[in-house]
Formats: C-alpha cells, structure tokens, sequence
C-alpha cells in the first residue's frame, strides 16, 4: 500500500513538474525574442555573470597561453623551413654566380681565339700538381683532339705555358712558372729581348736583359715568338721589380705573370698550323 | 550544510563551467554537459523525485546561462533525472559500468526529447542524422565523466547520512 502511494506520489510530482516546464517553454516560445528569464532569472543572472565573466577571462587568458605556446612550435618549424629554403638558395645563387663566370669566360676565351691567328682548342683544367702548385697541370684535351707536345697554352689574360706530355685525351701543361719553363721575351714599350724563367714561385724572373734597356715598374712583356714555341705577341706579364748590379752587364726583374696561374679553369691550347 | 545548498552549489559551479571553459571544447557539435550527469547519478542515489527536481534546476540554469528559451533544457533532464530514479531499486548501484551505461542511455534520451522540442517549437532546425551524430558523441562525452561525478555524489550523500 505504501509502495503504491509512493508510486502514485512519484507520478503526481512528476507530472507537476513536467507541467509546468511545459507552460515555461511555451510562455518562452510565444514571446518576442523566445526568452524571457523573468525577475528571479534576471536576479540569479546578475549574481552569476561576473562569476562567470572571471571564469570566462581566465578561460582566455589559458586559451592565450596556449596558442602562444604553440605558435612557438609553428614558428619554430617555419624558421627551420625558411632556413632551409634560404640554404638552398644560396646554393642556387652559387651556382648560378659559378656558371655566370664560367660564362663570362668562356666568353673571353673566345674573343682570344677569334683573335689569334692559330687554330685551337679549349680545354679545362682537371688536375693540378699537388707537390708543387705552380708548376704543372691537366688538361682535358689530348692527342684525339690534335694536342702535340709543345703547344702554347693561353687564356685571355696572357700566356700560360706549354704541353708537355699528351695522352689521347688529356694532356700535361708545363706552366712557364715551373723552373724548367724559359720563353722568349720583348719588352712591349722598348722592344729589348729578354728571357723569362719561372722559379716555382709565384713570380717570373726576367733575365739577359741589356743593360742599356730602360725598363720600368709597369712595363708589360711579350713573347717574341723567336723560340719556336710561343707566337709573337703574347702577353706574359708586367715587370715589378727591376734589378741593377754594379759592373754587370745585363739586369734582371721579377715579373707578375699575366694570367692568374694559381686561378685557371678554362684555357686555349694552340695547335699547330696545319 | 543542507541538501538543497550542496546541490544547488553544484549544479551552479558545473553550470558556469560548462558555460565558461567546456563550451569552447566542442566535438562534432557536442559538448561535454556535466549537468546530465549529475542529474542521472542523484536519480539513481536518491530516486526519480530528486533525480526530476536536480535535473529541472539544472537544466533551468543552464537555460538561463545560454540564453535560449527557458525549459527546453529543463524539460529534458527532468525527464532523463526521472527516469534513472524509476531504477532506482531494481538495479545494482556498485557495478561500475552503472554511471556511464545510465548516463549515456540518459543522453540519448535527452537528444531524443530536444530533438523533438526544436520540431515542435520550431527552434530546433538540425536534421535528424546531424542530431544522431551529435547525440552519440555528446553520449560518449558525458559517459566518460559520468563515474567521477557519480563518486563525488555518493560521497556528498554518504557525508550528508553520516551528519544527520
């Protein structure tokens, strides 16, 4: 009996409640703006909103906190790819400064070859003489390429040396820094003769110049094409240093080579006329 | 401290946290609403007419926190609160698995009843499988906190008997 009571009271409370909420949601629903929270909804607002104002600026305050934290990340991962992305192209630019010079001269190297008078060839340099740096170097051209031991090698800025051994295709060049190496020189604005030597260092030496010669700092040699290897006319280099001994006859002068020996990439080897 | 005071402290501070931090953690469109929860467990624990009573006042505030008409909310967890005390006595509260199984039932039927307020009203404008999605999700949320709450309010209750 109890039970059902219970049971019964249950069900009236119940249905009670759920009228009236009923009633609540269609009051709410038949005004203007669909809610209407009444002055008791009004009085617990006012005592709750600025409760949950503070909950919502601490809310903020962490979501803040947080994207803070993960840009951060993000920013860390973008400085990484635009670090890459700047390494790359650097490499790019390095590349393409590389190719421009090659460009530019290959482009000189080929002013030169229209001017001489020889036929010749371009050639690169693959090897170096690692013992001795300015004496000798290899060349990619050789005997397949008409290469004889002897040939002038050359490049827009003056003369480099001569080969001295070919394969068929490679050959040795003997630059005219080596101590084995002597050409036949003028002195361009007094036209006195001379010989230049290489001494394995970075300058020339220039010797058996008369001493009636008046030759300065500055002064530019050619070859003079008298010993049979070199065309005439050829730049060599500048005199830099002049040497006067008491009572000799003849003087003596160190001389910068013209072109850059320590530095050459790309250089002409002239053939014989055929 | 008396019943009504605790409760009411309660449903409050998950009505503001709710509004105030878990509405910004939005899933499929559910959120998680601890308020579902701690009707279900009150009608398990002390039966349908307090489980009705905490699920009407807690819906009503979050009503009135949300700013949507008053009683929609309220309607459905009076109704989810009273019928997890219609179980009250036929059911082993000690299982485990009891608050999340009820809670998520308890969702599904709280969706079920929105769903078919916002027809009848006109305010609810979601189609049916949006609302399935979004029910099963919100279900699964509320379930996952359902037994810490459920603990929490079973140790108010045991303090509550142990005061008297």
């Amino acid at each position: 009996m109890t039970e059902l009571l219970l049971a019964r009271r249950r069900a009236a409370v119940f249905l009670v409640l759920v009228l009236l909420t009923l009633v609540l949601l269609s009051s709410q629903t038949r005004t203007a703006d669909r809610r209407d929270a009444g002055l008791i909804g009004r009085a617990i607002l006012t005592v709750l909103w600025p409760v949950q104002a503070g909950m919502v600026r601490m809310a903020d305050g962490a979501a803040q906190t947080w994207q803070r934290f993960t840009e951060i990340g993000r920013l860390r991962v973008e400085n990484a790819r635009l670090r890459a992305e700047v390494e790359a192209l650097n490499r790019e630019v390095a590349q393409l400064r590389e190719a421009s010079a090659a460009v530019e001269r290959l482009e000189r190297l080929l002013a030169l070859r229209a001017q001489v008078s020889y036929r010749s060839v371009a050639a690169r340099v693959v090897g170096r003489d690692p013992a001795r740096w300015y004496s000798t170097m290899v060349v990619d051209r050789g005997g397949r390429d008409g290469v004889r031991p002897g040939a002038p090698v050359v490049t827009p800025e003056g003369v480099v040396g001569r080969v001295i051994e070919v394969t068929p295709f490679a050959s040795r060049v003997l630059l005219i820094a080596d101590s084995r190496s002597a050409v036949g020189v003028l002195v361009q604005s007094t036209r006195d003769a001379a010989v230049v030597e290489g001494r394995n260092t970075a300058a020339l030496h220039l010797k058996y110049l008369s001493r009636a010669a008046e030759i300065r700092r500055g002064d530019l040699l050619v070859t003079s094409g008298w010993g049979g290897v070199f065309p005439r006319g050829l730049v060599v280099g500048r005199i830099t240093t002049v040497e006067r001994e008491e009572g000799a006859l003849l003087q003596e002068a160190e001389v910068e080579p013209a072109a850059r020996l320590d530095r050459l990439e790309e250089l002409l080897i002239l053939l014989p006329r055929q | 401290m008396s019943r009504p005071l605790i409760y009411g402290g309660l449903l409050i501070a998950a009505g503001l946290v709710q509004e105030a931090w878990l509405a910004r953690v939005e899933i499929s469109g559910a959120i998680l609403d601890p308020l579902l929860p701690i009707a279900v467990a009150v009608g398990i624990l002390r039966g349908a007419e307090s489980g009705a009573v905490v699920g009407l006042a807690g819906g009503l505030l979050q009503d009135l926190l949300s700013g949507g008409p008053l009683g929609v909310n309220g309607f459905t967890k009076l109704v989810v609160g009273f019928a997890s005390g219609l179980f009250e006595r036929s059911i082993y509260i000690e299982n485990p698995l009891l608050p999340a199984v009820a809670t998520f039932a308890g969702t599904l039927l709280s969706e079920i009843l929105l769903f078919v307020i916002g027809q009848v009203t006109g305010l609810g404008l979601e189609g049916a499988s949006t609302v399935l999605t979004r029910g099963l999700v919100q279900a699964v949320l509320n379930s996952a906190v359902a037994p810490f709450l459920f603990r929490g309010i079973r140790k108010i209750e045991v303090r509550l008997e142990q005061s008297r």
